[in-house]
């Protein structure tokens, strides 16, 4: 089949048949690849995978279904070893730092000001501590692959404090950097 | 020809492949290898005779597909079942059956009317490219017959066997071992959430538990009395201690502040930071102690020998397909939560609609967009050393060598720096209880990117296992600025909700319906399973805590 010459051929005509062309070149490009990727078994994962998906779908219908919701306020529960404990964690120990008593749930901002840490504490901190104490902070080589572990600090996801007490939250959350 | 490969079948030739290559043999493909043309991205094609357009020898036509005879050499056409010349080529011809398609370097069979494979043709186009390749082989590396190094871990025998046995016999619990709270000590739920994950990964545990860390005489020689392994390991030693009030891990708080103090405030923080931080720490640790010899450039710590796999990155030349390699250690994959939908594979448009959100839906479309060949921005041309210019050029991350245990974090957060806000991407991520990584190595990558050829590729042969397993998923739950982490974890076929000092007993489909942010994966051996009692473990006759990882390279 030899291309006219005439040029009462439209151009959209001709181009249609290169665009059918090309077209049809490239599907057949796309069979070929699939049919060597399924006949070398290299796609014998897909129907694992397709139950997985299957699987999940169903679950978040069901979990969604507030008939089933047994996850009640979880803090109000009765663990596996039939025990409640209260919101906020009530066993005492001694800090390491200063030997005082502290409530275990109240251990972490007591700690922070009882080691000057902490954001107020640091912005206080002289340069040269800060300075040497970062050497010691995530810099080594072999732990460090910056594209593939986020290290900024504004990147974060971030807890909250276990639930019910309100001093928690407004000593932690909502401060001002 | 190549070595053993559990990850592609070879197929069967049809009868006229297999009478074709009992005739006549390599004859056929070693005289074509000289018309292949190869293309920088990896295609392969047939010219043939350059100087003009291939046309049929039936109709002289130069459309639909053309297919050039192994035995004669002529070209036919094929432009519909109904003007199948090649076809007609076989039937005029006596035995010339097999053609190869010339856009794609394809075997075909003109009686079958089928596309057939023999992993000689294949051979006989990957010589071709690699000698055509642009000086280093464009990342094809074949790998001869290597002895595979085995890493094992310093065992313990005799203190494992009997510290398994004693923790067996003292128990009353019917419960498995190891499943204790962790009170929250104050917007600690980040750092509780990692630890039960942790405390849950068999090598981590058995190390600790056998003590391989002596405390008692890493107190003798420590200088300045902080190690962060220590009391690493005694939170394993109270959590596995059988006694069931939730534990307060705030010796570990302490000294974790005491070596992060860029981290050290009761304030926000994040679980993935804490994961990687503490790593971190516990690596520093041990290379003090024992500083590793570099012989094989792997560090021996236990950290990086749980956790630790090898990132292969490639950067390819658009222009001429130079391809520069590198590896680089990695302690886990953060995966971001991309635009595209679902499982992007090429084979598999059985994909589900994309969700409203129009993102990534599923962890495997994670991995699919994490190794997927990303084309750098023009603003980022790199010099090419074969076309000694700065060129555009793909990029393509693999993995060469897989962890035995994989940590896979989700990138939920959203940074724009235009609007100067940060946001949490919250729409669900389906993962897998089950996952094999094979599509992911380097071997399949690379094997993928020159079109699937049966042929040796690095890390080809390999003995280690890609399948692995969940035993532990990092959730959050809430906003940014204020959530709550909760850690599932699947013990004896039961999963498990560790929510600070609460542990309850959740069914499989919340762990599937929950919002995972960092998922942990343990290669499947048959030493360990998620489901088996710590004290059921068939100890190996010497002793070794768990199975040797062998190395690929």
């Amino acid at each position: 089949m030899s291309v006219p010459n005439d040029d009462n051929t439209s151009h959209s005509q001709l181009s249609s048949q290169f665009f059918g062309d090309l077209l049809d070149s490239i599907i057949v490009d796309v069979a070929s690849e699939c049919h060597r990727i399924a006949r070398l078994g290299l796609d014998c994962n897909l129907e694992e995978g397709e139950e997985e998906i299957r699987l999940s779908a169903q679950a978040r219908v069901r979990v969604a279904d507030p008939s089933n919701s047994s996850e009640v306020n979880s803090k109000y529960v009765v663990d596996i070893f039939g025990q409640t404990h209260p919101a906020v964690a009530n066993e005492i120990f001694e800090c390491m730092n200063c030997r005082r008593s502290i409530v275990a749930g109240r251990f972490a901002p007591h700690l922070e000001k009882c080691m000057g840490k902490g954001r107020k504490a640091r912005l206080k901190a002289t340069r040269s501590s800060s300075a040497a104490q970062n050497r010691y902070s995530r810099g080594s080589p072999i732990s460090t692959y910056s594209p593939y572990s986020h290290s900024t600090s504004v990147n974060q996801l971030s807890n909250g404090a276990p639930g019910v007490s309100g001093e928690e939250y407004a000593e932690g959350a909502f401060e001002d950097p | 020809m190549f070595g053993r490969n559990p990850t592609y079948t070879n197929p069967k030739p049809c009868k006229h492949l297999a009478n074709y290559k009992l005739n006549h043999g390599l004859n056929g493909y070693n005289s074509i290898q000289k018309s292949f043309k190869i293309t920088p991205h990896g295609r392969t094609a047939m010219n043939g005779d350059q100087s003009k357009i291939p046309r049929c020898n039936f109709c002289s036509g130069y459309q639909g597909r053309l297919y050039f005879c192994l035995i004669c050499s002529s070209v036919s056409c094929c432009c519909s079942p109904d003007s199948n010349h090649a076809l007609l080529h076989s039937q005029t011809e006596n035995g010339h059956e097999i053609a190869v398609d010339m856009e794609r370097a394809e075997l075909f069979c003109c009686v079958c009317c089928d596309q057939v494979y023999d992993p000689d043709f294949d051979e006989a186009v990957m010589s071709k490219q690699i000698m055509e390749m642009p000086r280093n082989n464009n990342g094809v590396d074949v790998r001869k017959e290597k002895s595979n190094k085995r890493r094992k871990l310093i065992s313990d025998s005799n203190n494992s066997k009997e510290l398994f046995l004693r923790m067996g016999r003292g128990s009353k619990s019917c419960f498995p071992w190891g499943l204790r709270g962790l009170n929250n000590l104050g917007n600690t739920c980040f750092m509780n959430s990692v630890l039960q994950a942790l405390l849950h990964a068999p090598p981590l545990r058995n190390y600790f538990l056998s003590n391989q860390h002596n405390r008692e005489i890493c107190r003798k020689i420590s200088s300045d009395r902080l190690c962060l392994p220590c009391d690493f390991g005694a939170i394993f030693s109270a959590i596995f201690s059988g006694n069931q009030t939730p534990y307060s891990p705030a010796r570990l708080l302490y000294s974790w502040w005491q070596h992060s103090a860029n981290l050290a405030s009761y304030e926000q923080q994040d679980a993935h930071e804490f994961f990687i931080s503490m790593l971190d720490r516990i690596h520093e640790k041990e290379e003090q102690a024992r500083p590793s010899n570099k012989d094989d450039g792997d560090c021996h710590c236990i950290a990086h020998k749980v956790f630790s796999g090898l990132l292969r990155s490639d950067v390819t030349c658009i222009t001429c397909g130079f391809t520069s390699t590198t590896c680089d250690p990695c302690v886990d994959l953060s995966l971001d939560l991309g635009p595209s939908n679902g499982s992007s594979t090429v084979v598999a448009d059985k994909s589900r609609k994309p969700s409203k959100n129009t993102g990534v839906s599923t962890l495997v479309g994670c991995l699919d967009l994490f190794t997927r060949p990303e084309r750098l921005g023009s603003d980022q041309k790199l010099y090419c050393p074969h076309c000694r210019e700065r060129r555009d050029s793909l990029k393509q991350m693999s993995i060469r060598r897989l962890p035995l245990v994989l940590c896979l974090h989700i990138k939920r957060f959203e940074h724009s720096p235009i609007r100067k806000m940060s946001r949490k991407i919250d729409w669900h991520l389906q993962f897998p209880f089950s996952l094999d990584m094979a599509p992911y190595l380097s071997s399949s990558i690379v094997r993928n990117r020159f079109g699937n050829r049966i042929f040796a590729f690095e890390g080809d042969g390999s003995d280690m296992s890609t399948e692995f397993e969940l035993f532990a998923v990092v959730t959050h739950s809430g906003k940014l600025e204020s959530g709550h982490y909760v850690t599932y974890l699947r013990l004896r076929n039961q999963w498990y909700k560790c929510d600070d000092a609460w542990i309850t007993e959740v069914s499989e489909q919340t762990v599937r319906a929950s919002q995972g942010y960092m998922m942990y994966y343990i290669q499947k051996m048959p030493f360990y399973k998620a489901s088996e009692e710590l004290n059921h473990l068939p100890i190996s006759p010497r002793g070794d805590p768990f199975l040797s990882t062998a190395e690929c390279c």
